[in-house]
């Protein structure tokens, strides 16, 4: 049987529109966070940041205080807990996702490989789309869920009994949330810019740039991403908030949303 | 005419800020047939290449790839054809099995027993199947080429599109992607560029040569060899009277399809190269005429082939 009658037995791939090539570029991209070493080193890095980070705070501080005849109210304790996972956490979360980010796509554009890729018939709403799925997938299960469920098991030893899940869960939606307005905006700027210092630059920027913003912005701040980091831990903490939580988490779905819309649309229009 | 081109470019054109990388560049490739496509660094011909395949913009003009035009229907043409960059790049830590099954699964999803059995097939063609399951990290400029033309192939494609397929190469391994691309002529169209003339000369069967971005010739190889619109004629002549020599001399010179007449004297005997405009009644007509004064004996008589060189050189002379 030649060359042609075998191929003719195979099953065209005939999937067209912006998903051609989205499996395959999925199945890469998830064997590069899966079947290598990346997801156990981040997965240990942020259980320690986080986890560890929490342990110090609910263990260490209560044998130090105790250590000197002081009484610590544990409601204290959890709160201070709930503002290292979900403020500390979160802004630490931000920058590893830039910093973990920046050859997602800029890699790939320098080293040739993206240009390679797309002579074959991958569309790239559909190169960016997987690198943008893996990479969440990967995020979310190794800087949050794990190092999240773990720190709830922590904080409920510390208080002596479980903290409201539905509260703790709305925390960890914002944690992702706003993990995930780093990733598309990081995603946007690899598109945008041609190196890997501008990248950083800007979106280390708007990280640290942004928590500024409450100053400058006055009320309008408590609708923007860069007020989770101190309305989420308040939240888990059941204080009543200056706006409903939803919103800032409304508005940060809406900007991922537009991040993604504007790197595909870029992105389209890139030339290489 | 248009359903049997593989590539057909209108005034396709494009510029970056000020320069003016393709000019109103009008190809036509016939398919299944090997296009060289020549010029010097920086003429223009990656740039070309990149348009047809999607990687940029046209600023100007049209083309389209069998029947599909190149911007709207990008992803129509990718499924058809394979391409081999200039400088091939790989996924690091993939083997070379891993990279050829990496793309097949853009094409197909069939059968993994199939596409297994394709990728060694591509592996034994390109003389990689011992170095199959290493890193492409470790892989030589030539390896990195060899698997580049495999990855290129793995679709069984309509057309290729090699850009300088051969550059990196040693004789052997040029000789063997000469072969390659003869034996693929029949049933795909190759379209590549090179710096290599030789290598045109002897498997291509139509060129296009470009030169700052324009296209300086275009068409058939043999027709371009025998001087294209300029066919000139070589006629050895044995001692023969210096009148008779002067009187066939005039009379062909003013023949109205001779554009002109060279003299060479060599070891005794006597050349007359001869251009002329009409080939046919030249073919034809020419030697009767020479031969029409019966002391006039000619030794040789021939159509002068050029050497792609030798017009590559003339041409970016002129240029």
């Amino acid at each position: 049987m030649n060359t042609l009658q075998r191929i003719a037995l195979w099953e065209g791939n005939t999937t067209t529109m912006w998903r051609s090539g989205f499996a395959n570029m999925l199945r890469k991209e998830n064997h590069a966070w899966w079947r290598t070493r990346r997801w156990w080193m981040q997965l240990g890095l942020w259980t320690l940041v986080i986890d560890g980070l929490l342990a110090l705070i609910l263990f260490g501080l209560v044998k130090v205080q105790t250590d000197a005849t002081q009484n610590v109210e544990q409601f204290d304790l959890v709160t201070m807990g709930l503002q290292a996972v979900f403020q500390l956490g979160t802004t630490f979360v931000a920058a590893g996702v830039i910093i973990l980010g920046q050859g997602l796509l800029l890699g790939e554009r320098e080293s040739g490989v993206a240009e390679w890729l797309l002579t074959k018939p991958v569309s790239r709403a559909a190169y960016l789309l997987a690198k943008l799925v893996a990479s969440l997938g990967g995020v979310l299960v190794t800087m949050i869920v794990v190092p999240c469920g773990i720190a709830y098991g922590l904080l409920a030893i510390a208080n002596g009994a479980p903290l409201s899940l539905l509260s703790y869960l709305t925390c960890v939606l914002g944690l992702s949330l706003h993990t995930l307005f780093y990733l598309t905006l990081t995603l946007l700027l690899g598109v945008l810019v041609d190196t890997r210092g501008k990248l950083l630059g800007a979106a280390l920027g708007v990280l640290f740039g942004g928590m500024v913003l409450p100053g400058l912005l006055g009320r309008l701040a408590l609708a923007m991403p860069w007020v989770l980091p101190n309305l989420l831990p308040a939240f888990g903490a059941g204080a009543t908030l200056p706006v409903s939580i939803w919103l800032p988490l409304g508005m940060t779905a809406a900007f991922t949303v537009v991040f993604v819309a504007a790197a595909i649309y870029q992105f389209q229009r890139l030339e290489f | 005419m248009a359903d049997q081109l593989a590539i057909e470019t209108q005034r396709l054109g494009k510029s970056f800020d000020e320069v003016q990388a393709v000019k109103s560049l009008d190809l036509a490739v016939p398919q299944h047939s090997i296009f060289g496509f020549l010029g010097p660094n920086g003429a223009g011909k990656t740039t070309t290449m990149k348009l047809l395949l999607g990687l940029a913009r046209p600023t100007s003009g049209s083309g389209t790839i069998f029947g599909h035009d190149i911007v709207r229907d990008s992803l129509a043409i990718r499924a058809r054809i394979g391409y081999l960059p200039q400088h091939p790049r790989f996924i690091d830590s993939m083997t070379a099995r891993e990279t050829l099954r990496f793309t097949a699964r853009f094409f197909f999803s069939g059968p993994a027993s199939g596409i297994e059995q394709r990728i060694d097939e591509m592996l034994k063609l390109v003389g990689l199947t011992e170095k199959a399951d290493r890193p492409v990290k470790g892989f030589s400029g030539g390896e990195r080429q060899r698997l580049g033309l495999a990855q290129a192939q793995i679709n069984d494609p309509d057309l290729l599109i090699l850009d300088e397929p051969a550059a990196a190469l040693d004789p052997i391994g040029r000789r063997d992607v000469l072969a390659v691309m003869e034996r693929l002529r029949e049933r795909t169209t190759i379209f590549y560029s090179t710096h290599i003339l030789d290598d045109v000369q002897q498997v291509s069967d139509t060129v296009a040569i470009l030169n700052r971005g324009a296209l300086v010739a275009h068409g058939p190889i043999e027709h371009l060899l025998n001087g294209g619109d300029h066919t000139v004629y070589t006629v050895t002549l044995d001692s023969a009277p210096t009148d008779a020599l002067a009187a066939t001399h005039a009379r062909v010179s003013t023949l109205p399809w001779v554009t002109g007449m060279e003299t060479l004297h060599r070891n005794g005997a006597t050349t007359w190269q001869i251009g002329v405009t009409d080939e046919h009644t030249a073919k034809a007509q020419l030697l009767r005429h020479i031969l029409s004064d019966a002391r006039v004996t000619v030794t040789g008589f021939a159509q002068k082939k050029h050497e792609l060189e030798e017009i590559f050189m003339n041409l970016m002379e002129v240029a």
